[in-house]
């Protein structure tokens, strides 16, 4: 299981928060995967700056679940994530200017 | 008498994208006359399509079809053609097989949808059916039903059965026909026509009508395969999911579990 203490980032892929889901484009597989409001959070929260622990926090702060379960299901997505490719897990955290991933307000050059 | 040089240009208007096909010579040009003659135009074109026969493929050619842009330059690559683009230039050089079939419309498919994706509009794998002058969109992988909404069109007009335009106008969206017809026939794409569209349906094949509202999030997640483009360039793969999030949000899209019966008009009716 990844430490707690590693700080989640997303990869350049791109991705659309629609509501409370988002949807993510693995572009290399051609495959797009929807999350739900729990994943879309984790997802949000994986900008290379917080720690697992600390968006553990945030989601125990948002959802109601128990802290246990909440820390279990996080690392179960994380970990799923990570194997598909979609986000790294770092050892120390990211500057704020470097964000992994694209998303609303995160846009590129575009057509 | 006086020579009059032979016209070898021709113009086609697919999704109010006006093409100028130049290049084309003898039974080609001849061909896309007939293949595309409801979709032909007077209009002043905007793009101009060079077509370059290719008798040989140097570095062999692509497995699957491809398409990748950058700073306003495209290409698609596909395994029989190849398209290279500029948008601030608006020519496109494609480069054909030598067959009378060229201008193929796979080929087509992919530059006006990429061509469209540039104003928030895209080409869908659907069929479309004008109802009381709204269109409505029927979408679905092959054999979901496509055809088979548009066979009970009866008297109304079919925009095609394979595939539609879909353009943001104001403050909702445009359904227009397309000369890609389907398993339908070239029926399925007679003429030019479009409609304000009144909403979405994603098709299942059932013995009862039903329907249910998706969220914006399951629309464009069913969407998504739908949207004739590859989807292996990053540029292109956050401008379909832009596109299709705008569109959820303004358009009504539907599960529909339906029956082959003409009962299907007066249902929707119900629905929206």
């Amino acid at each position: 299981m990844e430490s707690h203490s590693s700080y989640p980032c997303r990869k350049r892929v791109p991705w659309r928060l629609l509501d409370t889901e988002a949807l993510v484009v693995d572009v290399k597989a051609g495959l797009l995967y929807p999350l739900n409001s729990v994943g879309a959070r984790i997802w949000q929260l994986s900008d290379g700056q917080r720690s697992v622990e600390e968006i553990v926090q945030y989601l125990a702060a948002e959802f109601d679940a128990d802290e246990k379960t909440i820390r279990q299901d996080a690392a179960d997505f994380l970990r799923e994530l990570r194997q598909r490719g979609l986000i790294s897990l770092d050892d120390k955290p990211r500057p704020p200017a470097d964000p992994g991933g694209r998303g609303p307000g995160e846009r590129g050059p575009g057509l | 008498m006086p020579v009059v040089p032979r016209d070898r240009s021709v113009q086609l208007e697919i999704a109010g994208l006006v093409f100028q096909v130049v290049g084309a010579t003898g039974l080609s040009l001849a061909w896309i006359k007939e293949r595309y003659r409801p979709f032909l135009s007077r209009k002043p074109s905007q793009i101009r399509l060079h077509m370059e026969i290719q008798h040989a493929w140097p570095g062999g050619r692509p497995p699957q079809p491809r398409v990748d842009w950058e700073n306003g330059n495209f290409e698609i690559n596909m395994p029989a053609c190849r398209a290279r683009g500029s948008i601030v230039d608006k020519r496109v050089w494609l480069s054909v097989p030598p067959v009378p079939s060229a201008l193929s419309p796979s080929l087509l498919r992919f530059l006006c949808s990429l061509l469209l994706l540039r104003q928030g509009g895209f080409l869908l794998h659907a069929s479309g059916v004008i109802q009381s002058r709204s269109a409505w969109v029927f979408c679905g992988p092959s054999e979901a039903g496509k055809t088979t909404i548009a066979r009970l069109a009866g008297a109304r007009r079919v925009l095609n059965d394979e595939t539609v335009a879909i353009l943001r106008r104001g403050r909702g969206y445009v359904a227009y026909s397309t000369p890609f017809f389907g398993e339908g026939g070239p029926v399925m794409a007679e003429a030019q026509a479009r409609a304000a569209l009144k909403g979405m349906c994603f098709l299942h094949k059932a013995k009862r009508f039903t329907h249910q509202q998706l969220t914006a999030s399951q629309a464009v997640g069913r969407a998504f395969s739908q949207v004739f483009l590859p989807k292996r360039d990053q540029t292109v793969v956050a401008a379909i999911l832009e596109a299709l999030a705008d569109f959820a949000g303004r358009v009504p899209c539907y599960d529909l579990f339906f029956r082959a019966h003409p009962d299907l008009w007066e249902y929707l009716d119900g629905i929206a």
